[in-house]
């Protein structure tokens, strides 16, 4: 497993609707990134399709793994790289049923894929009119130690990242698609997770105007401490490069101790008084 | 919550550049030769217009002035110009008297005393001009309403409201303002009073009974699920008079909306189609 190696924050926007232009940028953007060694490109939120596809989210999905994922795989394998996306997921034992996925594929082909927790459905967002929550948690084995994937909005819950966190991922993905409004939000947020679980976090967001909204971009590596490692440009896209360094974490872990002094009663209590809320 | 003008404030460069960036993107993902306004010489449509001309450049964007013998006012005429003139906008001048006088004379019903019907004719027609110019010459309509004038329902249905980006529509009428002198509208047209010109002295102030320094933090206190008592507290205004504009507001849903329709069948438009827009 490798203790260093460089992520590629892809801050595309994208063709809405066109699943075959967005593939073809995905895989310009990960030509790219490799050339700059990079051996994790990640892309943002539902990138395969555009975010607000609304009703056409029924004529995209597809099964993960499947078609999509495969072309993807292909450029993966093809490049000997780690690649994050997202995608509508056509649930496979069903006809209308999707979810809001991130898909990791790997230089061995596909590896594995979370399906979005929390989704918004409230002030722009709709995503509970199409979408089933995902119920497990998303963290894989890989070269590149484990890596845990979250969405969006997953971000503003802690519990998402706690728990990835806490079934060994020291990398946080998050991919997102927000807009302008929630940059403040997200801006804390991101280094509020990474600081709280000692982890390192990448978090990659569309740009772009869909349907009136403009996506803020603004893809960020975190590191356990906080501090930004790297930033891509607002509002428009970007390919930034950043490091991940393993070792970084020790020091912070001792330093701010959140994962030993971590309580784990308190989750207990946390589920009776939700329940109850 | 603390109901003071500050409250209004944004960060004026970040919106001009949110709004510009908008339409820019509007007028290309549309393959749209450009953008056509009405332009009446008032804030709102001055400041649509020079947003429009920062956006895609102004010998994109065509200005129609359309005054008529009743509302005439040489004065508006004056600062359409100028907005024209500083923003490099093209204009085009048409006087619509003789349109209207042939509506109303075809009309049967026509009553001249009504002042609203007649009026509401006005806006709708100078909308027929805009629609006209926009399909046959590749254009995008850009309307001027604010969000205090849609919140309210101070529009004329299908009239001046009618368009395909409303690119200020977020903005409060006093946002507007301070929108549009932070991207050069000269001053004398931020300052005069706004009307909608649909009859001789109509000014929208006196109309709604109240200023838009007050309207405007009434209905942000409104957004902010303020209650009216509240919102009358910290205003110093009489309950009844906040109360009155709630009412509006939730009264005027009908002129936001496509027309309601009874549920039929699975799929309903109005209902059930989510369509994304560009």
């Amino acid at each position: 497993m490798k203790q260093k190696f460089k992520v590629a924050l892809a801050q595309i926007s994208c063709q809405r609707g066109d699943k075959k232009a967005n593939i073809q940028k995905i895989e310009a953007y990960t030509e790219n990134a490799r050339q700059q060694n990079a051996d994790l490109v990640i892309f943002p939120e539902l990138s395969l399709t555009g975010y607000v596809v609304r009703d056409e989210l029924y004529e995209l999905a597809e099964p993960v793994p499947g078609p999509s994922t495969a072309a993807i795989e292909k450029i993966a394998k093809q490049h000997g790289v780690y690649i994050v996306f997202g995608m509508p997921e056509l649930s496979e034992k069903a006809q209308a049923t999707l979810y809001n996925t991130a898909v990791l594929v790997g230089p061995k082909g596909f590896v594995g894929k979370y399906r979005k927790m929390h989704l918004p459905t409230h002030s722009v967002f709709e995503e509970k009119r199409y979408f089933r929550p995902g119920y497990q948690t998303g963290v894989f084995d890989t070269e590149l130690g484990k890596i845990g994937l979250i969405i969006c909005y997953d971000i503003f819950f802690p519990e998402v990242s706690r728990l990835t966190r806490l079934e060994g991922a020291q990398l946080i993905v998050c991919i997102s698609a927000s807009p302008a409004v929630r940059r403040v939000f997200f801006e804390i947020l991101t280094a509020a997770r990474a600081i709280e679980n000692t982890a390192f976090l990448a978090y990659v967001n569309l740009v772009g105007i869909e349907n009136g909204l403009q996506f803020w971009g603004g893809s960020r590596l975190i590191g356990p401490n906080g501090r930004a490692l790297s930033i891509a440009k607002y509002d428009e896209e970007d390919l930034v490069i950043g490091e991940v360094d393993y070792s970084d974490i020790k020091p912070v872990e001792a330093f701010v101790p959140t994962l030993r002094d971590l309580r784990p009663e308190l989750f207990d209590k946390i589920k009776e008084n939700a329940e109850k809320l | 919550m603390k109901l003071t003008q500050q409250v209004l404030d944004l960060n004026w460069e970040e919106v001009k550049t949110k709004i510009t960036r908008f339409i820019r993107d509007y007028v290309e993902k549309a393959n749209a030769n450009g953008i056509v306004l009405g332009l009446s010489g008032g804030v709102d449509s001055s400041t649509a217009a020079a947003l429009s001309a920062l956006a895609i450049g102004g010998s994109k964007v065509l200005g129609l002035m359309l005054p008529e013998k009743e509302t005439y006012n040489p004065l508006d005429i004056k600062h359409a110009k100028l907005v024209a003139e500083k923003f490099g906008i093209k204009t085009e001048t048409i006087d619509i008297t003789s349109t209207l006088e042939a509506l109303q004379k075809s009309i049967p019903i026509f009553d001249l005393k009504d002042k609203l019907s007649k009026g509401n004719l006005k806006a709708r027609t100078r909308m027929l001009y805009l629609y006209y110019y926009a399909n046959k010459l590749n254009l995008i309509v850009c309307g001027s309403s604010d969000k205090s004038e849609v919140m309210i329902g101070y529009f004329t249905k299908w009239g001046d409201a009618a368009a395909d980006i409303a690119p200020l529509m977020d903005l409060y009428k006093t946002q507007v303002r301070k929108l549009a002198r932070h991207v050069g509208v000269p001053d004398e047209i931020v300052d005069k009073p706004p009307s909608p010109m649909l009859w001789p002295g109509q000014t929208a102030e006196e109309e709604i009974g109240l200023k838009y320094e007050i309207l405007d933090l009434v209905l942000y206190g409104l957004e902010h699920f303020m209650k009216t008592e509240q919102i009358a507290e910290e205003l110093g205004l009489p309950k009844d008079l906040v109360e009155k504009v709630k009412k509006r507001w939730k009264a005027m849903e009908h002129k936001r909306r496509l027309p309601l329709t009874t549920k039929l069948q699975y799929r309903t438009v109005g209902f059930d189609f989510r369509i994304p827009l560009p």
